[in-house]
Protein backbone atom coordinates (compact mmCIF):
# COMPACT_ATOMS: atom_id res chain seq x y z
CA UNK A 1 0.00 0.00 0.00
CA UNK A 2 1.55 3.41 -0.97
CA UNK A 3 1.87 5.44 1.86
CA UNK A 4 0.20 9.00 2.27
CA UNK A 5 2.37 11.53 1.47
CA UNK A 6 3.73 14.60 3.90
CA UNK A 7 1.57 17.36 3.38
CA UNK A 8 1.54 19.90 5.74
CA UNK A 9 -2.42 21.95 6.82
CA UNK A 10 -1.96 24.34 4.41
CA UNK A 11 -0.63 21.77 1.60
CA UNK A 12 -4.05 20.03 2.45
CA UNK A 13 -6.23 23.48 2.64
CA UNK A 14 -4.77 24.75 -0.78
CA UNK A 15 -5.82 20.86 -2.45
CA UNK A 16 -9.32 21.27 -0.75
CA UNK A 17 -9.81 24.28 -2.31
CA UNK A 18 -8.86 23.37 -5.49
CA UNK A 19 -11.13 20.17 -5.26
CA UNK A 20 -13.93 22.29 -4.02
CA UNK A 21 -13.46 24.60 -6.89
CA UNK A 22 -13.16 21.83 -9.56
CA UNK A 23 -15.50 19.48 -8.31
CA UNK A 24 -17.94 20.96 -5.51
CA UNK A 25 -16.42 18.42 -3.61
CA UNK A 26 -15.82 19.45 -0.06
CA UNK A 27 -13.56 18.09 1.95
CA UNK A 28 -12.50 18.91 5.74
CA UNK A 29 -9.59 18.09 8.37
CA UNK A 30 -11.90 15.01 9.55
CA UNK A 31 -11.16 13.98 5.57
CA UNK A 32 -7.67 14.59 5.81
CA UNK A 33 -6.70 10.58 5.27
CA UNK A 34 -8.68 10.19 2.57
CA UNK A 35 -7.69 13.14 0.58
CA UNK A 36 -3.83 12.30 1.88
CA UNK A 37 -4.48 8.43 0.54
CA UNK A 38 -6.13 10.25 -2.85
CA UNK A 39 -2.94 12.28 -3.37
CA UNK A 40 -0.45 9.26 -2.75
CA UNK A 41 -2.58 6.78 -5.18
CA UNK A 42 -1.91 9.99 -7.64
CA UNK A 43 1.53 10.83 -7.11
CA UNK A 44 2.54 6.56 -7.09
CA UNK A 45 0.80 6.36 -10.38
CA UNK A 46 2.61 9.28 -11.46
CA UNK A 47 6.09 8.23 -10.33
CA UNK A 48 5.93 11.77 -8.70
CA UNK A 49 7.85 11.83 -4.83
CA UNK A 50 6.97 15.42 -3.54
CA UNK A 51 3.79 16.74 -3.33
CA UNK A 52 5.26 20.20 -4.33
CA UNK A 53 6.19 18.63 -7.86
CA UNK A 54 2.39 16.17 -7.71
CA UNK A 55 0.34 19.79 -7.04
CA UNK A 56 2.00 21.72 -9.86
CA UNK A 57 1.57 19.34 -12.11
CA UNK A 58 -2.33 18.94 -11.17
CA UNK A 59 -2.75 22.46 -11.43
CA UNK A 60 -1.17 22.59 -14.93
CA UNK A 61 -3.50 19.89 -15.71
CA UNK A 62 -1.03 17.96 -17.54
CA UNK A 63 -1.84 14.71 -19.15
CA UNK A 64 -5.57 15.16 -17.76
CA UNK A 65 -4.39 14.89 -14.61
CA UNK A 66 -7.34 17.24 -13.15
CA UNK A 67 -9.62 14.91 -14.17
CA UNK A 68 -8.30 11.80 -12.99
CA UNK A 69 -7.29 13.41 -9.56
CA UNK A 70 -11.75 13.72 -9.67
CA UNK A 71 -11.74 10.87 -10.38
CA UNK A 72 -9.85 9.53 -7.16
CA UNK A 73 -12.47 10.68 -4.60
CA UNK A 74 -15.55 9.51 -7.22
CA UNK A 75 -15.03 6.76 -8.09
CA UNK A 76 -16.63 4.42 -5.85
CA UNK A 77 -17.20 0.57 -6.20
CA UNK A 78 -21.56 0.70 -6.13
CA UNK A 79 -22.90 -1.67 -4.05
CA UNK A 80 -26.65 -2.62 -2.57
CA UNK A 81 -28.41 -0.17 -0.32
CA UNK A 82 -25.68 2.57 -0.89
CA UNK A 83 -26.42 6.16 0.76
CA UNK A 84 -29.66 4.20 2.42
CA UNK A 85 -30.52 7.17 4.03
CA UNK A 86 -31.96 8.63 0.67
CA UNK A 87 -33.57 5.29 0.32
CA UNK A 88 -35.28 5.88 3.75
CA UNK A 89 -36.29 9.13 2.80
CA UNK A 90 -37.87 7.79 -0.27
CA UNK A 91 -40.02 5.62 1.67
CA UNK A 92 -40.91 8.07 4.50
CA UNK A 93 -41.14 11.28 2.73
CA UNK A 94 -41.16 11.36 -1.35
CA UNK A 95 -43.49 8.68 -2.86
CA UNK A 96 -45.85 9.79 0.29
CA UNK A 97 -45.68 13.31 -1.42
CA UNK A 98 -45.56 12.31 -4.94
CA UNK A 99 -48.72 10.02 -4.45
CA UNK A 100 -51.00 13.12 -3.78
CA UNK A 101 -50.28 14.28 -6.74
CA UNK A 102 -51.27 11.07 -9.18
CA UNK A 103 -54.51 10.32 -11.03
CA UNK A 104 -56.03 6.98 -10.03
CA UNK A 105 -53.99 3.68 -11.15
CA UNK A 106 -51.47 6.73 -12.96
CA UNK A 107 -47.83 4.89 -12.09
CA UNK A 108 -45.48 6.50 -9.61
CA UNK A 109 -42.14 6.32 -11.62
CA UNK A 110 -38.68 6.15 -10.14
CA UNK A 111 -35.64 6.81 -12.65
CA UNK A 112 -31.87 5.66 -11.17
CA UNK A 113 -29.26 7.45 -13.91
CA UNK A 114 -26.44 6.97 -14.00
CA UNK A 115 -27.47 2.76 -12.79
CA UNK A 116 -24.27 1.05 -13.65
CA UNK A 117 -24.37 -2.47 -13.64
CA UNK A 118 -27.73 -2.36 -11.45
CA UNK A 119 -27.04 -2.07 -7.96
CA UNK A 120 -29.26 1.29 -7.35
CA UNK A 121 -32.46 0.34 -8.83
CA UNK A 122 -32.97 -3.20 -8.02
CA UNK A 123 -31.93 -1.33 -4.38
CA UNK A 124 -34.99 0.56 -4.16
CA UNK A 125 -37.50 -2.11 -5.65
CA UNK A 126 -35.92 -4.23 -2.87
CA UNK A 127 -36.46 -1.13 -0.41
CA UNK A 128 -40.02 -0.20 -1.26
CA UNK A 129 -40.94 -3.65 -1.08
CA UNK A 130 -39.26 -3.90 2.55
CA UNK A 131 -39.87 -0.73 4.17
CA UNK A 132 -43.08 1.45 1.83
CA UNK A 133 -46.52 0.66 3.32
CA UNK A 134 -48.11 1.39 -0.08
CA UNK A 135 -46.06 -1.16 -2.21
CA UNK A 136 -48.73 -3.33 -3.07
CA UNK A 137 -51.35 -0.21 -3.47
CA UNK A 138 -49.46 1.73 -6.26
CA UNK A 139 -47.73 1.02 -9.52
CA UNK A 140 -44.45 1.88 -9.39
CA UNK A 141 -42.21 1.57 -12.46
CA UNK A 142 -38.58 1.57 -11.78
CA UNK A 143 -36.45 2.61 -14.84
CA UNK A 144 -32.17 2.28 -15.01
CA UNK A 145 -30.10 3.90 -17.35
CA UNK A 146 -26.80 4.14 -18.15
CA UNK A 147 -24.87 5.68 -20.89
CA UNK A 148 -22.08 2.82 -21.05
CA UNK A 149 -24.40 -0.50 -22.50
CA UNK A 150 -22.28 -2.84 -21.12
CA UNK A 151 -23.40 -1.81 -17.63
CA UNK A 152 -26.81 -1.71 -18.95
CA UNK A 153 -26.05 -5.26 -20.45
CA UNK A 154 -24.47 -6.67 -16.86
CA UNK A 155 -27.62 -4.60 -14.99
CA UNK A 156 -30.23 -6.99 -17.07
CA UNK A 157 -28.42 -9.95 -16.28
CA UNK A 158 -28.71 -9.05 -12.51
CA UNK A 159 -25.86 -10.61 -11.59
CA UNK A 160 -23.71 -9.35 -8.51
CA UNK A 161 -20.34 -10.47 -6.22
CA UNK A 162 -20.10 -10.89 -2.51
CA UNK A 163 -18.91 -7.24 -2.68
CA UNK A 164 -22.28 -5.79 -3.61
CA UNK A 165 -24.00 -7.74 -1.54
CA UNK A 166 -21.97 -6.70 1.76
CA UNK A 167 -24.78 -4.00 3.21
CA UNK A 168 -27.36 -6.51 2.60
CA UNK A 169 -28.86 -8.71 5.96
CA UNK A 170 -28.80 -12.54 4.92
CA UNK A 171 -32.28 -12.76 4.83
CA UNK A 172 -32.67 -9.92 2.48
CA UNK A 173 -29.93 -11.96 0.19
CA UNK A 174 -32.17 -15.06 0.25
CA UNK A 175 -35.09 -13.25 -0.24
CA UNK A 176 -34.33 -11.62 -3.24
CA UNK A 177 -31.41 -13.44 -4.97
CA UNK A 178 -30.20 -17.43 -6.13
CA UNK A 179 -26.79 -18.64 -6.08
CA UNK A 180 -25.27 -18.17 -9.49
CA UNK A 181 -21.78 -19.62 -9.12
CA UNK A 182 -18.76 -19.21 -6.83
CA UNK A 183 -19.48 -16.50 -5.14
CA UNK A 184 -21.79 -14.64 -7.34
CA UNK A 185 -25.81 -14.13 -7.00
CA UNK A 186 -28.06 -13.58 -9.35
CA UNK A 187 -31.16 -11.05 -8.54
CA UNK A 188 -34.83 -13.31 -8.44
CA UNK A 189 -36.67 -13.16 -11.72
CA UNK A 190 -39.76 -11.25 -10.62
CA UNK A 191 -37.73 -8.52 -9.43
CA UNK A 192 -35.33 -8.62 -12.37
CA UNK A 193 -38.53 -8.40 -14.35
CA UNK A 194 -39.96 -5.47 -12.74
CA UNK A 195 -37.00 -2.98 -13.54
CA UNK A 196 -36.44 -2.11 -17.00
CA UNK A 197 -33.23 -0.82 -18.34
CA UNK A 198 -32.19 1.91 -21.47
CA UNK A 199 -29.01 3.71 -22.54
CA UNK A 200 -28.68 7.10 -22.14
CA UNK A 201 -27.01 10.17 -22.62
CA UNK A 202 -27.73 12.74 -19.78
CA UNK A 203 -26.45 15.47 -21.74
CA UNK A 204 -28.64 14.69 -25.09
CA UNK A 205 -31.92 16.21 -24.13
CA UNK A 206 -33.60 13.66 -27.02
CA UNK A 207 -32.13 10.67 -25.31
CA UNK A 208 -33.67 11.86 -21.73
CA UNK A 209 -36.57 13.26 -23.35
CA UNK A 210 -37.44 9.79 -25.07
CA UNK A 211 -38.03 7.82 -21.01
CA UNK A 212 -40.62 10.33 -20.09
CA UNK A 213 -41.46 11.82 -16.92
CA UNK A 214 -40.47 11.11 -13.46
CA UNK A 215 -41.57 11.24 -9.73
CA UNK A 216 -38.13 10.91 -8.54
CA UNK A 217 -35.04 10.49 -10.20
CA UNK A 218 -31.77 9.29 -8.70
CA UNK A 219 -28.65 10.97 -10.10
CA UNK A 220 -26.14 10.77 -7.96
CA UNK A 221 -22.33 10.81 -8.51
CA UNK A 222 -22.30 11.91 -12.08
CA UNK A 223 -22.23 15.34 -12.19
CA UNK A 224 -19.65 15.58 -10.51
CA UNK A 225 -17.72 14.43 -14.03
CA UNK A 226 -18.79 16.96 -16.19
CA UNK A 227 -17.65 20.28 -17.44
CA UNK A 228 -19.76 23.59 -16.24
CA UNK A 229 -21.94 23.41 -19.90
CA UNK A 230 -22.59 19.91 -19.45
CA UNK A 231 -23.47 19.92 -16.06
CA UNK A 232 -25.83 22.93 -17.03
CA UNK A 233 -27.61 20.84 -19.85
CA UNK A 234 -27.65 17.66 -17.81
CA UNK A 235 -29.17 19.95 -14.57
CA UNK A 236 -32.03 20.87 -17.58
CA UNK A 237 -32.57 17.35 -19.13
CA UNK A 238 -33.05 15.99 -15.49
CA UNK A 239 -35.68 19.26 -14.86
CA UNK A 240 -38.10 18.20 -17.74
CA UNK A 241 -37.84 14.86 -16.65
CA UNK A 242 -39.05 15.65 -13.48
CA UNK A 243 -43.10 16.13 -12.92
CA UNK A 244 -43.94 19.71 -11.16
CA UNK A 245 -43.48 18.44 -7.98
CA UNK A 246 -40.88 15.71 -8.87
CA UNK A 247 -37.53 15.29 -6.41
CA UNK A 248 -34.21 14.65 -7.71
CA UNK A 249 -31.43 13.11 -4.90
CA UNK A 250 -27.73 13.50 -5.92
CA UNK A 251 -24.81 12.06 -4.07
CA UNK A 252 -24.00 13.32 -0.95
CA UNK A 253 -20.90 15.45 -1.81
CA UNK A 254 -22.75 17.16 -4.79
CA UNK A 255 -25.06 20.20 -4.50
CA UNK A 256 -27.73 21.02 -7.77
CA UNK A 257 -27.67 24.79 -5.90
CA UNK A 258 -24.33 24.84 -7.47
CA UNK A 259 -25.54 23.97 -11.23
CA UNK A 260 -28.16 25.37 -11.52
CA UNK A 261 -30.72 27.92 -10.08
CA UNK A 262 -33.87 25.66 -11.55
CA UNK A 263 -34.38 23.62 -8.30
CA UNK A 264 -35.92 24.08 -4.64
CA UNK A 265 -33.70 22.57 -1.74
CA UNK A 266 -35.70 20.15 0.61
CA UNK A 267 -34.57 19.10 3.54
CA UNK A 268 -36.05 16.00 4.97
CA UNK A 269 -35.30 13.66 8.56
CA UNK A 270 -33.06 11.55 6.25
CA UNK A 271 -31.95 13.56 3.07
CA UNK A 272 -31.51 16.74 1.49
CA UNK A 273 -33.02 16.26 -2.04
CA UNK A 274 -33.84 18.93 -5.05
CA UNK A 275 -37.40 19.24 -6.14
CA UNK A 276 -39.07 20.85 -9.69
CA UNK A 277 -41.01 23.84 -8.42
CA UNK A 278 -44.62 23.14 -9.04
CA UNK A 279 -44.59 26.35 -10.78
CA UNK A 280 -41.58 26.52 -12.74
CA UNK A 281 -38.11 27.53 -11.84
CA UNK A 282 -37.52 28.76 -8.17
CA UNK A 283 -37.95 32.43 -7.94
CA UNK B 1 -43.83 -10.69 -6.21
CA UNK B 2 -46.90 -7.81 -5.85
CA UNK B 3 -45.60 -4.90 -6.48
CA UNK B 4 -42.93 -3.29 -9.14
CA UNK B 5 -44.54 -3.72 -12.99
CA UNK B 6 -42.20 -3.56 -15.89
CA UNK B 7 -42.45 0.08 -16.89
CA UNK B 8 -43.43 0.63 -20.26
CA UNK B 9 -41.11 2.82 -22.79
CA UNK B 10 -41.59 5.57 -24.28
CA UNK B 11 -44.47 6.87 -21.77
CA UNK B 12 -45.62 10.44 -21.14
CA UNK B 13 -43.23 12.86 -22.74
CA UNK B 14 -43.27 16.65 -22.37
CA UNK B 15 -44.46 18.79 -24.84
CA UNK B 16 -42.06 18.78 -28.18
CA UNK B 17 -40.39 22.22 -28.43
CA UNK B 18 -42.33 24.48 -30.46
CA UNK B 19 -43.13 28.35 -31.27
CA UNK B 20 -41.23 30.93 -30.67
CA UNK B 21 -38.68 31.82 -28.34
CA UNK B 22 -40.25 35.06 -27.45
CA UNK B 23 -43.89 34.20 -27.36
CA UNK B 24 -46.33 32.12 -25.81
CA UNK B 25 -45.89 30.73 -22.27
CA UNK B 26 -42.58 30.25 -20.14
CA UNK B 27 -42.61 26.90 -20.95
CA UNK B 28 -43.50 27.14 -24.37
CA UNK B 29 -40.29 29.32 -24.34
CA UNK B 30 -38.35 27.35 -21.93
CA UNK B 31 -38.86 24.41 -25.01
CA UNK B 32 -38.05 26.82 -27.42
CA UNK B 33 -35.06 28.52 -25.93
CA UNK B 34 -33.81 24.67 -25.78
CA UNK B 35 -34.27 23.78 -29.08
CA UNK B 36 -32.74 26.75 -30.38
CA UNK B 37 -29.26 25.80 -29.46
CA UNK B 38 -29.29 23.20 -32.33
CA UNK B 39 -30.67 26.00 -34.92
CA UNK B 40 -28.31 27.42 -37.35
CA UNK B 41 -29.65 30.84 -35.83
CA UNK B 42 -29.94 29.72 -32.60
CA UNK B 43 -26.98 32.37 -30.97
CA UNK B 44 -28.41 35.03 -32.79
CA UNK B 45 -32.49 34.01 -31.30
CA UNK B 46 -30.73 33.07 -28.10
CA UNK B 47 -29.35 36.72 -27.84
CA UNK B 48 -32.33 38.56 -28.85
CA UNK B 49 -34.64 36.34 -26.62
CA UNK B 50 -32.37 37.16 -23.53
CA UNK B 51 -32.53 40.89 -24.07
CA UNK B 52 -36.21 40.81 -23.49
CA UNK B 53 -36.75 37.43 -21.21
CA UNK B 54 -37.79 38.23 -17.28
CA UNK B 55 -38.88 34.13 -16.58
CA UNK B 56 -36.21 32.48 -14.92
CA UNK B 57 -36.63 29.19 -16.02
CA UNK B 58 -36.36 30.51 -19.42
CA UNK B 59 -33.28 32.58 -18.58
CA UNK B 60 -31.88 29.73 -17.59
CA UNK B 61 -32.36 27.49 -20.24
CA UNK B 62 -30.71 30.95 -22.53
CA UNK B 63 -28.10 31.50 -20.94
CA UNK B 64 -27.31 27.60 -20.99
CA UNK B 65 -27.69 27.71 -24.81
CA UNK B 66 -25.49 30.89 -25.16
CA UNK B 67 -22.46 28.80 -23.00
CA UNK B 68 -23.15 25.77 -24.99
CA UNK B 69 -22.85 27.18 -28.35
CA UNK B 70 -19.19 29.12 -26.81
CA UNK B 71 -18.94 31.25 -29.61
CA UNK B 72 -17.25 35.06 -29.94
CA UNK B 73 -20.92 35.75 -31.37
CA UNK B 74 -22.68 33.80 -27.96
CA UNK B 75 -20.24 35.60 -25.42
CA UNK B 76 -20.56 38.64 -26.86
CA UNK B 77 -24.17 38.31 -26.55
CA UNK B 78 -23.62 37.56 -23.09
CA UNK B 79 -21.44 39.70 -21.67
CA UNK B 80 -23.22 43.26 -21.44
CA UNK B 81 -25.56 40.92 -18.73
CA UNK B 82 -22.61 40.87 -16.26
CA UNK B 83 -23.40 44.88 -15.62
CA UNK B 84 -26.96 44.45 -15.00
CA UNK B 85 -28.96 45.72 -12.52
CA UNK B 86 -30.71 42.38 -11.68
CA UNK B 87 -28.56 40.22 -9.82
CA UNK B 88 -30.03 37.34 -11.53
CA UNK B 89 -29.24 38.54 -14.70
CA UNK B 90 -25.56 39.09 -13.52
CA UNK B 91 -25.30 35.52 -12.27
CA UNK B 92 -26.84 34.19 -14.81
CA UNK B 93 -23.81 35.78 -17.29
CA UNK B 94 -20.96 35.09 -15.29
CA UNK B 95 -22.29 31.57 -14.95
CA UNK B 96 -22.69 31.58 -18.60
CA UNK B 97 -18.97 33.14 -19.45
CA UNK B 98 -17.30 30.77 -16.77
CA UNK B 99 -18.88 27.47 -18.69
CA UNK B 100 -17.39 29.18 -22.12
CA UNK B 101 -13.77 30.17 -21.05
CA UNK B 102 -11.90 29.97 -24.57
CA UNK B 103 -14.94 32.01 -25.84
CA UNK B 104 -14.96 34.59 -23.32
CA UNK B 105 -10.93 34.81 -22.90
CA UNK B 106 -11.17 37.97 -25.32
CA UNK B 107 -13.52 39.97 -23.16
CA UNK B 108 -11.91 39.56 -19.46
CA UNK B 109 -8.82 42.11 -19.93
CA UNK B 110 -12.32 44.96 -21.20
CA UNK B 111 -13.96 43.56 -17.91
CA UNK B 112 -11.33 43.74 -15.57
CA UNK B 113 -10.95 47.63 -16.62
CA UNK B 114 -14.72 47.97 -16.53
CA UNK B 115 -15.34 51.42 -14.89
CA UNK B 116 -18.08 49.76 -12.49
CA UNK B 117 -16.04 47.68 -9.75
CA UNK B 118 -18.78 45.62 -9.62
CA UNK B 119 -17.83 44.10 -13.37
CA UNK B 120 -14.01 43.97 -12.17
CA UNK B 121 -14.94 42.02 -9.20
CA UNK B 122 -17.61 39.52 -11.03
CA UNK B 123 -14.57 39.08 -13.75
CA UNK B 124 -11.98 38.13 -11.25
CA UNK B 125 -13.97 34.62 -11.25
CA UNK B 126 -13.28 34.36 -14.95
CA UNK B 127 -9.48 35.10 -14.21
CA UNK B 128 -9.35 31.61 -12.23
CA UNK B 129 -9.91 29.50 -15.63
CA UNK B 130 -7.36 31.24 -17.27
CA UNK B 131 -3.77 29.68 -17.62
CA UNK B 132 -1.84 30.92 -15.05
CA UNK B 133 0.40 32.67 -16.70
CA UNK B 134 -1.79 34.69 -18.68
CA UNK B 135 -3.95 35.00 -15.17
CA UNK B 136 -1.12 36.34 -13.06
CA UNK B 137 -0.23 38.81 -15.80
CA UNK B 138 -4.29 39.94 -15.58
CA UNK B 139 -4.59 40.04 -12.02
CA UNK B 140 -1.43 41.75 -11.40
CA UNK B 141 -2.55 44.68 -14.15
CA UNK B 142 -5.34 44.83 -12.09
CA UNK B 143 -4.33 44.96 -8.26
CA UNK B 144 -1.33 47.43 -9.23
CA UNK B 145 -3.94 50.62 -9.38
CA UNK B 146 -7.05 49.30 -8.06
CA UNK B 147 -8.61 51.29 -5.52
CA UNK B 148 -11.54 49.25 -4.85
CA UNK B 149 -11.07 47.00 -1.85
CA UNK B 150 -13.96 44.48 -2.79
CA UNK B 151 -12.27 44.00 -5.91
CA UNK B 152 -8.87 43.67 -4.59
CA UNK B 153 -10.21 40.93 -2.02
CA UNK B 154 -11.67 39.35 -5.00
CA UNK B 155 -8.29 39.56 -6.99
CA UNK B 156 -6.11 37.91 -4.11
CA UNK B 157 -8.77 35.25 -3.67
CA UNK B 158 -7.70 33.94 -7.09
CA UNK B 159 -4.17 34.70 -6.78
CA UNK B 160 -4.28 32.29 -3.54
CA UNK B 161 -5.16 29.40 -5.72
CA UNK B 162 -3.27 30.01 -9.12
CA UNK B 163 -0.68 33.05 -8.02
CA UNK B 164 2.89 32.42 -8.75
CA UNK B 165 6.10 34.28 -7.60
CA UNK B 166 5.94 37.35 -10.16
CA UNK B 167 2.09 38.11 -8.37
CA UNK B 168 4.31 38.75 -4.84
CA UNK B 169 5.26 42.45 -5.53
CA UNK B 170 2.03 43.73 -5.93
CA UNK B 171 0.50 42.02 -2.98
CA UNK B 172 3.28 43.96 -0.93
CA UNK B 173 2.05 47.18 -2.79
CA UNK B 174 -1.86 46.24 -1.33
CA UNK B 175 -1.20 45.23 1.20
CA UNK B 176 0.77 48.84 2.03
CA UNK B 177 -2.00 50.47 0.02
CA UNK B 178 -4.66 48.98 2.13
CA UNK B 179 -2.83 48.78 4.99
CA UNK B 180 -6.32 49.87 7.15
CA UNK B 181 -8.08 46.52 6.36
CA UNK B 182 -7.47 43.98 8.52
CA UNK B 183 -9.43 41.44 5.93
CA UNK B 184 -7.54 42.27 3.18
CA UNK B 185 -4.22 42.40 4.99
CA UNK B 186 -5.02 38.38 6.51
CA UNK B 187 -6.29 37.91 2.42
CA UNK B 188 -2.64 38.88 1.47
CA UNK B 189 -0.74 36.66 3.82
CA UNK B 190 -2.93 33.46 2.92
CA UNK B 191 -2.06 34.66 -0.48
CA UNK B 192 1.77 35.39 -0.50
CA UNK B 193 2.42 32.24 1.95
CA UNK B 194 0.82 29.83 -0.39
CA UNK B 195 2.81 31.50 -3.32
CA UNK B 196 5.93 31.04 -1.23
CA UNK B 197 5.49 28.06 -0.48
CA UNK B 198 3.90 26.53 -2.96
Amino acid sequence: MTEPPEVSEEEFRRTCDFLYRRSGMLFTEGKRYYVQRRIAERMAALKIAAFTTYFAFLRSDADGEIEKFINAFTVNETYFYREEHQLRCLSSDLLNERVGSKRPGQALRIWSVPCSTGEEPYSIGMWLLENWPDVDAQDIEILGSDIDTECVNAARRGEFGLRALMRLTPDLVAKYFVPSGKERWRIVDDLRQSVQFTKVNLIDSAETRRHGVFDVIFCRNVLIYFDDTSRRLAAENLFECLAPGGFICLGHTESMSRISPLFEVRRFADAIVYQRPQGGARD
Amino acid sequence: MPLVRRPSLPSESPAAPAGSITEGTSEQRWAAARAAAAQPDGVALLAKALSQERDPLVLEAIFTGLAAAATAESAAAVVPFIRSEEARLRAGALDALRAMPEASRPHIGSLLADPDADVRLLSCELVRGLPEAEANRLLIDLLDGETDKNVVAAAVEVLAEIGRPEALPVLVLCSQRFVGEPFLAFSIKVATDRIGDP
